[in-house]
């Protein structure tokens, strides 16, 4: 085997054409994407769409709406606000159990034991009260 | 024919394990996010994560460091897999690591806005993280949106809630130089109508925004990273880097209508932060108000959030202790990619060590 043909490697060249001519298409479609001709067609394409996607979606609500009215269930609004009324209590909690432990160290009072689920799986990790420990 | 022996069987092997590597990674999702941690506090769909330490409470750091990401995808690219994971780095260099991740928006999250995340959300968290650690102080660190959020919080808030330090990394809070930031011309007003958007879908779709970012660089995106990997298809380490990172972009989440209405109108039209007319619940921020000390990270080849965006900051802010770091990489590279572990994050680490005991 000769040096001339232990170096021609047919699979390189191929790659070196490939990646030459992607080079090339990422500079082109990059020029093309960054231009405002492509952001005006962009957006005017996308205006109808989102139109008709907007008018469907009022349209299948109100009809479920109606639906969920006759079977005396609630609607998504109703579904939508209690979530957001349960955060705001989730709030309030949270609120209240720090205060709570503020309260606690203030006066000295080592934290109770802690038994629910929730508590379980947040202290899951064996350590020190973090008063001690600091 | 002794020759073709030994080649034969070599290059069937490798064949096999390039088909074996096409498979995995066309079918299944690699395994990210997985240095052991405990959810210590929940807020509707966000989640306050402390990393198991793995040294002793004596050889830790003192001051607890707080990791917040974008909102609109996955904090997991902080913990990528194991041997190339910012928190299993940091935990292994003795720090106290919470992560706040924010979880999925629903319908029901369309609402939300920054005075929720900035005002509600993050300061919540930090009070549970400052009971956790016993600590009154605390360090934070934002990447991309995280970073946008964590300048407003410790502009609000930081000073009076114990803030000590704050990373920036590749933070969008400058829309001074619109030409040079590609997403803000694909959102001028003339071009996209955000209120119809949020009209539609009621959330910004994950779709949506991973299109817009996906379009930025379309070819290397689309084409590109594919070649990349069929060239290396018998490199497990190549291949397994390739899968981590392509679980973690196809994971895209929405973002909650309320906070990219925010984003697009405030920010990117707006240019209100730098401007000094941002107004989060009425109440004005005011960068000179942020006092901890500072590093902003700026990745130099950022195509999402270009250098220009953040390479004013330090002249806005008030802390008396602030360095700017540049270094090479793009967006998500500077932290996540091959090299960051001997870049990246060690400069990273021994800035925030200097601020943690």
């Amino acid at each position: 085997m000769s040096e001339a043909n232990k170096g021609f490697d047919p699979i390189k060249l191929i790659r070196e054409a490939r990646d030459g001519g992607m080079d090339a298409w990422a500079k082109l479609m990059l020029r093309l994407t960054s231009s405002h001709e492509y952001q005006r067609v962009q957006g005017a394409i996308s205006k109808p769409t989102l139109l008709a996607v907007a008018l469907y979606r009022k349209a299948a609500e109100s009809a479920m709406s109606e639906v969920l009215a006759n079977l005396n269930m609630p609607s998504r609004e109703e579904v939508l606000s209690l979530s957001t009324r349960l955060t705001h209590i989730e709030m309030a909690i949270d609120d209240l159990g720090a205060g709570l432990e503020q309260l606690r160290r203030a006066v000295g009072v080592a934290r109770p034991q802690r038994t629910s689920s929730r508590d379980r799986d947040a202290g899951s990790e064996t350590r020190p009260s973090s008063a001690q420990e600091a | 024919m002794a020759t073709a022996e030994k080649t034969e069987p070599g290059l069937l092997d490798r064949v096999s394990t390039m088909v074996e590597n096409l498979v995995k990674v066309t079918t299944t999702k690699a395994p990210i996010g997985k240095t052991p941690r405990q959810a210590i506090w929940t807020l509707n769909k966000a989640t306050l994560y402390r990393y198991t330490p793995v040294k002793p409470p004596e050889e830790r750091h003192r001051t607890p460091l707080l990791l917040i990401f974008a909102l609109m995808n996955k904090s997991s690219i902080l913990d990528l897999r194991p041997g190339n994971s910012f928190v299993e780095y940091m935990v292994n260099k003795g720090y106290d690591l919470y992560l706040l991740d924010w979880g999925v928006p629903g319908p029901e999250d369309a609402h939300l806005d920054l005075g929720d995340y900035v005002l509600e959300y993050i300061p919540r968290a930090v009070r549970k993280v400052k009971q956790v650690s016993g600590s009154e102080t605390f360090n934070l660190l934002g990447w991309c949106i995280g970073a946008m959020l964590s300048t407003l919080y410790a502009s609000l808030r930081g000073h009076s809630e114990g803030l000590k330090s704050l990373v920036l990394l590749t933070a969008p809070l400058d829309f001074t130089d619109k030409e040079q930031i590609s997403l803000a011309r694909m959102t001028e007003e003339r071009y996209f109508d955000v209120d119809r958007v949020l009209q539609a879908f009621g959330n910004m779709p994950a779709g949506l925004i991973d299109y817009g970012a996906k379009m930025l660089k379309p070819v290397e995106n689309f084409v590109g990273g594919y070649f990349r990997l069929l060239d290396n298809l018998d490199n497990p380490k190549v291949v397994d880097s390739w899968h981590a990172m392509n679980t973690w972009v196809n994971d895209a989440i929405p973002l909650a209508g309320g906070v990219y209405r925010q984003f697009i109108v405030d920010f990117y039209r707006g240019n209100k932060l730098i401007t000094g007319t941002l107004t989060v619940r009425g109440e004005k921020v005011d960068l000179n108000n942020l006092r901890a000390s500072l590093l902003n990270v700026i990745a130099e080849d950022d195509h999402i959030t270009p250098p220009c965006q953040s390479a004013r900051l330090l002249d806005k802010v008030g802390s008396p202790d602030k360095q700017e770091l540049r270094v090479p990489g793009g967006h998500i590279g500077v932290m996540a990619g091959s090299g960051a572990s001997k870049g990246t994050w060690p400069k990273v680490e021994s800035w925030i060590a200097a601020r943690s005991d």
